[in-house]
Protein backbone atom coordinates (compact mmCIF):
# COMPACT_ATOMS: atom_id res chain seq x y z
CA UNK A 1 0.00 0.00 0.00
CA UNK A 2 1.46 3.21 -0.92
CA UNK A 3 1.62 6.27 1.77
CA UNK A 4 -0.84 8.16 0.48
CA UNK A 5 -3.45 5.15 0.43
CA UNK A 6 -2.12 4.07 3.81
CA UNK A 7 -2.67 7.74 5.01
CA UNK A 8 -6.25 8.26 3.17
CA UNK A 9 -6.82 5.00 5.35
CA UNK A 10 -5.65 6.01 8.18
CA UNK A 11 -7.55 9.79 7.65
CA UNK A 12 -11.15 7.50 6.90
CA UNK A 13 -10.75 5.66 9.76
CA UNK A 14 -10.11 8.27 12.33
CA UNK A 15 -13.09 10.51 10.70
CA UNK A 16 -15.56 7.84 10.86
CA UNK A 17 -14.78 8.20 15.04
CA UNK A 18 -16.24 11.66 15.03
CA UNK A 19 -19.89 12.00 16.84
CA UNK A 20 -22.21 13.06 13.51
CA UNK A 21 -23.65 16.67 14.77
CA UNK A 22 -26.58 16.22 16.05
CA UNK A 23 -29.50 17.80 13.14
CA UNK A 24 -32.76 18.17 15.67
CA UNK A 25 -36.31 19.05 14.43
CA UNK A 26 -35.57 21.95 16.52
CA UNK A 27 -32.67 22.80 13.84
CA UNK A 28 -35.20 22.16 10.84
CA UNK A 29 -37.71 23.99 12.29
CA UNK A 30 -35.88 27.25 12.14
CA UNK A 31 -34.77 26.69 8.34
CA UNK A 32 -38.49 26.69 7.87
CA UNK A 33 -39.31 29.14 9.92
CA UNK A 34 -36.43 31.70 7.92
CA UNK A 35 -38.61 29.96 4.85
CA UNK A 36 -41.80 31.58 6.44
CA UNK A 37 -40.44 34.86 6.89
CA UNK A 38 -38.61 35.24 3.28
CA UNK A 39 -41.91 33.87 1.59
CA UNK A 40 -43.85 36.30 3.41
CA UNK A 41 -41.28 39.16 2.74
CA UNK A 42 -41.63 38.06 -0.73
CA UNK A 43 -45.28 38.10 -0.69
CA UNK A 44 -45.68 41.36 0.64
CA UNK A 45 -42.96 42.66 -1.79
CA UNK A 46 -45.41 41.06 -4.67
CA UNK A 47 -48.32 43.12 -3.54
CA UNK A 48 -46.21 46.19 -2.96
CA UNK A 49 -45.20 45.91 -6.21
CA UNK A 50 -48.93 45.53 -7.27
CA UNK A 51 -49.98 48.57 -5.24
CA UNK A 52 -47.01 50.62 -6.94
CA UNK A 53 -47.73 49.97 -10.20
CA UNK A 54 -51.38 50.28 -9.79
CA UNK A 55 -50.68 54.00 -8.38
CA UNK A 56 -48.20 54.46 -11.26
CA UNK A 57 -50.85 54.19 -13.77
CA UNK A 58 -53.77 55.71 -11.76
CA UNK A 59 -51.26 58.98 -11.61
CA UNK A 60 -50.60 58.50 -15.89
CA UNK A 61 -54.42 58.95 -16.29
CA UNK A 62 -55.71 60.80 -13.54
CA UNK A 63 -52.95 62.44 -11.72
CA UNK A 64 -53.30 63.71 -8.65
CA UNK A 65 -56.74 61.69 -7.31
CA UNK A 66 -56.78 58.73 -4.99
CA UNK A 67 -56.62 55.51 -6.73
CA UNK A 68 -60.30 54.54 -5.78
CA UNK A 69 -61.44 57.59 -8.05
CA UNK A 70 -60.03 56.25 -11.50
CA UNK A 71 -60.80 52.68 -10.66
CA UNK A 72 -64.41 53.48 -9.85
CA UNK A 73 -64.67 55.57 -13.47
CA UNK A 74 -63.08 52.97 -14.79
CA UNK A 75 -65.82 49.94 -13.24
CA UNK A 76 -68.15 52.54 -13.84
CA UNK A 77 -67.13 52.77 -17.76
CA UNK A 78 -67.47 48.85 -18.06
CA UNK A 79 -71.14 48.58 -16.42
CA UNK A 80 -72.27 51.38 -19.26
CA UNK A 81 -70.23 49.28 -21.94
CA UNK A 82 -71.82 45.96 -20.60
CA UNK A 83 -75.64 47.51 -20.44
CA UNK A 84 -75.06 48.84 -23.60
CA UNK A 85 -73.71 46.06 -25.32
CA UNK A 86 -76.80 43.96 -23.35
CA UNK A 87 -79.41 46.58 -24.73
CA UNK A 88 -78.34 46.58 -28.54
CA UNK A 89 -79.97 43.44 -30.47
CA UNK A 90 -77.74 41.00 -31.53
CA UNK A 91 -76.21 40.70 -34.86
CA UNK A 92 -78.46 38.09 -36.01
CA UNK A 93 -81.61 40.27 -35.82
CA UNK A 94 -80.49 43.36 -38.09
CA UNK A 95 -82.57 42.77 -41.03
CA UNK A 96 -80.53 41.77 -44.35
CA UNK A 97 -80.40 44.24 -46.88
CA UNK A 98 -80.27 43.42 -50.71
CA UNK A 99 -77.00 44.51 -51.52
CA UNK A 100 -74.26 41.83 -51.08
CA UNK A 101 -70.78 42.71 -51.62
CA UNK A 102 -69.86 39.20 -53.31
CA UNK A 103 -68.86 39.44 -56.82
CA UNK A 104 -71.40 38.17 -59.31
CA UNK A 105 -69.27 35.15 -60.73
CA UNK A 106 -69.40 37.16 -64.52
CA UNK A 107 -68.12 40.22 -63.17
CA UNK A 108 -64.56 41.03 -63.99
CA UNK A 109 -62.41 44.25 -64.19
CA UNK A 110 -61.87 43.50 -67.90
CA UNK A 111 -65.34 42.93 -69.11
CA UNK A 112 -66.31 46.31 -70.67
CA UNK A 113 -69.72 47.20 -72.62
CA UNK A 114 -68.21 49.48 -74.72
CA UNK A 115 -66.68 48.59 -78.31
CA UNK A 116 -63.22 49.15 -79.74
CA UNK A 117 -63.93 51.96 -81.70
CA UNK A 118 -66.59 53.42 -78.87
CA UNK A 119 -63.55 53.80 -77.12
CA UNK A 120 -61.75 55.26 -79.13
CA UNK B 1 -27.75 16.02 -16.92
CA UNK B 2 -30.70 16.03 -15.02
CA UNK B 3 -31.00 17.58 -11.20
CA UNK B 4 -33.16 16.08 -8.89
CA UNK B 5 -33.50 19.19 -6.93
CA UNK B 6 -34.43 21.31 -9.71
CA UNK B 7 -38.12 21.01 -9.70
CA UNK B 8 -37.69 21.71 -5.72
CA UNK B 9 -35.92 24.71 -6.15
CA UNK B 10 -38.14 26.45 -8.83
CA UNK B 11 -41.20 25.58 -6.24
CA UNK B 12 -39.46 27.00 -2.91
CA UNK B 13 -38.98 29.98 -5.32
CA UNK B 14 -42.40 30.69 -5.99
CA UNK B 15 -43.47 29.83 -2.28
CA UNK B 16 -44.04 26.29 -2.36
CA UNK B 17 -43.83 25.07 1.76
CA UNK B 18 -43.18 21.67 0.97
CA UNK B 19 -40.92 21.95 -1.49
CA UNK B 20 -38.51 24.10 0.72
CA UNK B 21 -39.29 21.25 3.13
CA UNK B 22 -37.90 18.74 1.15
CA UNK B 23 -34.61 20.76 0.56
CA UNK B 24 -34.17 21.16 3.95
CA UNK B 25 -34.42 17.11 5.00
CA UNK B 26 -32.03 16.84 1.89
CA UNK B 27 -29.24 18.66 2.59
CA UNK B 28 -29.19 20.42 6.09
CA UNK B 29 -28.24 17.70 7.80
CA UNK B 30 -24.75 16.75 5.10
CA UNK B 31 -24.16 20.65 5.14
CA UNK B 32 -24.37 20.78 8.83
CA UNK B 33 -21.95 17.72 9.33
CA UNK B 34 -19.36 19.65 7.09
CA UNK B 35 -19.99 23.20 8.35
CA UNK B 36 -19.56 22.14 12.00
CA UNK B 37 -16.38 20.32 11.17
CA UNK B 38 -15.17 23.09 9.68
CA UNK B 39 -16.33 25.44 12.26
CA UNK B 40 -16.00 23.55 15.14
CA UNK B 41 -18.80 24.90 17.17
CA UNK B 42 -22.05 23.93 16.91
CA UNK B 43 -24.24 26.95 17.28
CA UNK B 44 -22.00 28.52 14.60
CA UNK B 45 -21.91 26.22 12.39
CA UNK B 46 -26.20 25.91 13.00
CA UNK B 47 -25.96 30.14 12.19
CA UNK B 48 -24.17 29.66 8.97
CA UNK B 49 -26.55 26.69 7.51
CA UNK B 50 -29.20 28.75 8.32
CA UNK B 51 -27.44 31.92 5.93
CA UNK B 52 -26.79 29.53 3.23
CA UNK B 53 -30.81 28.29 3.28
CA UNK B 54 -31.14 32.52 3.44
CA UNK B 55 -29.45 32.40 -0.17
CA UNK B 56 -31.02 29.93 -1.54
CA UNK B 57 -34.45 31.56 -0.87
CA UNK B 58 -33.47 34.29 -2.21
CA UNK B 59 -32.17 33.05 -5.72
CA UNK B 60 -34.45 30.24 -5.46
CA UNK B 61 -36.85 31.94 -7.94
CA UNK B 62 -34.10 32.67 -10.10
CA UNK B 63 -32.24 29.33 -11.05
CA UNK B 64 -31.83 28.91 -13.68
CA UNK B 65 -31.15 24.09 -14.06
CA UNK B 66 -28.28 23.35 -16.23
CA UNK B 67 -26.43 26.03 -14.82
CA UNK B 68 -24.78 24.49 -12.79
CA UNK B 69 -25.65 21.47 -10.55
CA UNK B 70 -27.92 22.74 -7.37
CA UNK B 71 -25.73 20.84 -4.76
CA UNK B 72 -22.87 22.04 -6.04
CA UNK B 73 -23.50 25.33 -5.96
CA UNK B 74 -25.24 24.98 -2.11
CA UNK B 75 -22.16 23.42 -1.36
CA UNK B 76 -20.03 26.85 -2.88
CA UNK B 77 -22.02 28.92 -0.50
CA UNK B 78 -21.64 26.94 2.16
CA UNK B 79 -17.88 26.29 1.97
CA UNK B 80 -17.68 30.27 1.24
CA UNK B 81 -19.83 30.95 4.29
CA UNK B 82 -17.54 28.68 6.59
CA UNK B 83 -14.58 30.64 4.70
CA UNK B 84 -15.69 34.51 5.60
CA UNK B 85 -16.81 33.51 9.07
CA UNK B 86 -13.08 31.91 9.77
CA UNK B 87 -11.42 34.91 8.45
CA UNK B 88 -13.40 37.11 11.00
CA UNK B 89 -12.49 35.51 13.75
CA UNK B 90 -9.15 36.83 15.89
CA UNK B 91 -6.59 34.86 15.36
CA UNK B 92 -5.56 32.14 18.53
CA UNK B 93 -2.20 33.18 20.38
CA UNK B 94 1.06 30.57 19.05
CA UNK B 95 0.56 28.46 22.53
CA UNK B 96 -2.83 27.66 21.91
CA UNK B 97 -2.10 26.52 18.44
CA UNK B 98 0.96 24.29 19.40
CA UNK B 99 -1.82 22.66 21.87
CA UNK B 100 -3.70 21.37 18.92
CA UNK B 101 -0.94 20.49 16.75
CA UNK B 102 1.62 18.87 19.46
CA UNK B 103 0.38 15.37 19.68
CA UNK B 104 2.99 14.11 21.77
CA UNK B 105 1.84 16.17 24.71
CA UNK B 106 -1.22 14.45 24.52
CA UNK B 107 -1.82 11.13 26.59
CA UNK B 108 -1.80 8.15 24.23
CA UNK B 109 -3.70 5.93 26.33
CA UNK B 110 -6.75 5.51 28.29
CA UNK B 111 -8.84 7.71 25.44
CA UNK B 112 -12.76 7.22 25.69
CA UNK B 113 -14.69 7.26 22.85
CA UNK B 114 -15.75 10.72 23.59
CA UNK B 115 -12.25 12.37 24.40
CA UNK B 116 -11.15 10.67 21.03
CA UNK B 117 -13.41 11.91 18.84
CA UNK B 118 -12.16 15.36 20.32
CA UNK B 119 -8.90 15.01 19.74
CA UNK B 120 -9.55 14.00 16.01
CA UNK B 121 -12.08 17.02 16.10
CA UNK B 122 -9.36 19.75 17.25
CA UNK B 123 -6.77 17.57 15.03
CA UNK B 124 -9.05 18.14 12.02
CA UNK B 125 -9.64 21.55 13.25
CA UNK B 126 -5.95 22.87 13.04
CA UNK B 127 -5.59 22.40 9.51
CA UNK B 128 -5.58 24.78 6.82
CA UNK B 129 -8.86 25.41 6.05
CA UNK B 130 -8.63 24.74 2.55
CA UNK B 131 -6.84 21.09 3.61
CA UNK B 132 -9.96 20.78 5.62
CA UNK B 133 -12.64 21.61 3.05
CA UNK B 134 -10.87 19.18 0.83
CA UNK B 135 -10.95 15.98 3.35
CA UNK B 136 -14.34 16.80 4.72
CA UNK B 137 -16.25 17.34 1.48
CA UNK B 138 -14.43 13.70 -0.13
CA UNK B 139 -15.49 12.17 3.19
CA UNK B 140 -18.22 13.37 4.43
CA UNK B 141 -19.91 14.20 1.34
CA UNK B 142 -18.25 10.96 -0.23
CA UNK B 143 -17.73 13.36 -3.29
CA UNK B 144 -15.87 12.52 -6.11
CA UNK B 145 -12.34 14.53 -7.15
CA UNK B 146 -13.82 16.18 -10.00
CA UNK B 147 -17.23 17.24 -7.89
CA UNK B 148 -15.49 18.53 -4.79
CA UNK B 149 -12.75 20.02 -7.22
CA UNK B 150 -15.65 22.06 -8.99
CA UNK B 151 -17.36 23.25 -5.60
CA UNK B 152 -13.96 24.46 -4.20
CA UNK B 153 -13.55 26.01 -7.61
CA UNK B 154 -10.25 24.79 -8.22
CA UNK B 155 -8.71 22.40 -10.68
CA UNK B 156 -8.35 18.18 -9.85
CA UNK B 157 -4.71 18.22 -9.13
CA UNK B 158 -5.10 20.94 -6.81
CA UNK B 159 -7.26 19.50 -5.04
CA UNK B 160 -5.54 15.91 -4.96
CA UNK B 161 -2.34 18.02 -3.57
CA UNK B 162 -4.76 19.11 -0.92
CA UNK B 163 -5.97 16.02 0.16
CA UNK B 164 -2.69 14.38 0.49
CA UNK B 165 -1.26 17.44 2.27
CA UNK B 166 -3.79 17.42 4.49
CA UNK B 167 -4.45 13.24 5.42
CA UNK B 168 -0.36 13.40 5.60
CA UNK B 169 -0.37 16.70 8.00
CA UNK B 170 -3.81 14.79 9.64
CA UNK B 171 -2.24 11.74 10.12
CA UNK B 172 1.35 12.98 12.17
CA UNK B 173 -1.30 14.80 14.83
CA UNK B 174 -2.90 11.90 15.25
CA UNK B 175 -0.12 9.34 14.95
CA UNK B 176 -0.05 8.79 18.65
CA UNK B 177 -3.90 7.65 18.51
CA UNK B 178 -2.82 4.92 16.09
CA UNK B 179 -3.91 1.94 18.00
CA UNK B 180 -7.45 3.47 18.12
CA UNK B 181 -7.93 4.95 14.62
CA UNK B 182 -6.67 1.68 12.94
CA UNK B 183 -9.06 -0.65 15.03
CA UNK B 184 -12.29 -1.15 13.49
Amino acid sequence: MTSENSDRDFVDRALRRLPPPASSSRFEAALMAGYDAWNGEREKGAWAAFKAGLRGFSEVIWPGAPVWVPASALAVALLVGAGIGAALPAAGTVEQSGFSLEQPESFTLFASDVTPEEDL
Amino acid sequence: MHDPDADDVAKAGQGDRAAAARLIGRHAPKLLTVARRMLGAQAEAEDAVQEVFLKLWTHAARWQPGKAKFETWLYRVMLNQCYDRLRRRPTAPLEAADDVADGAALPDTGLDEGKLGEEIARALEGLPERQKAAILLCHFRELGNVEAAEIMGISVEALESLLSRGRRSLRSKLEHLKGFAGDR
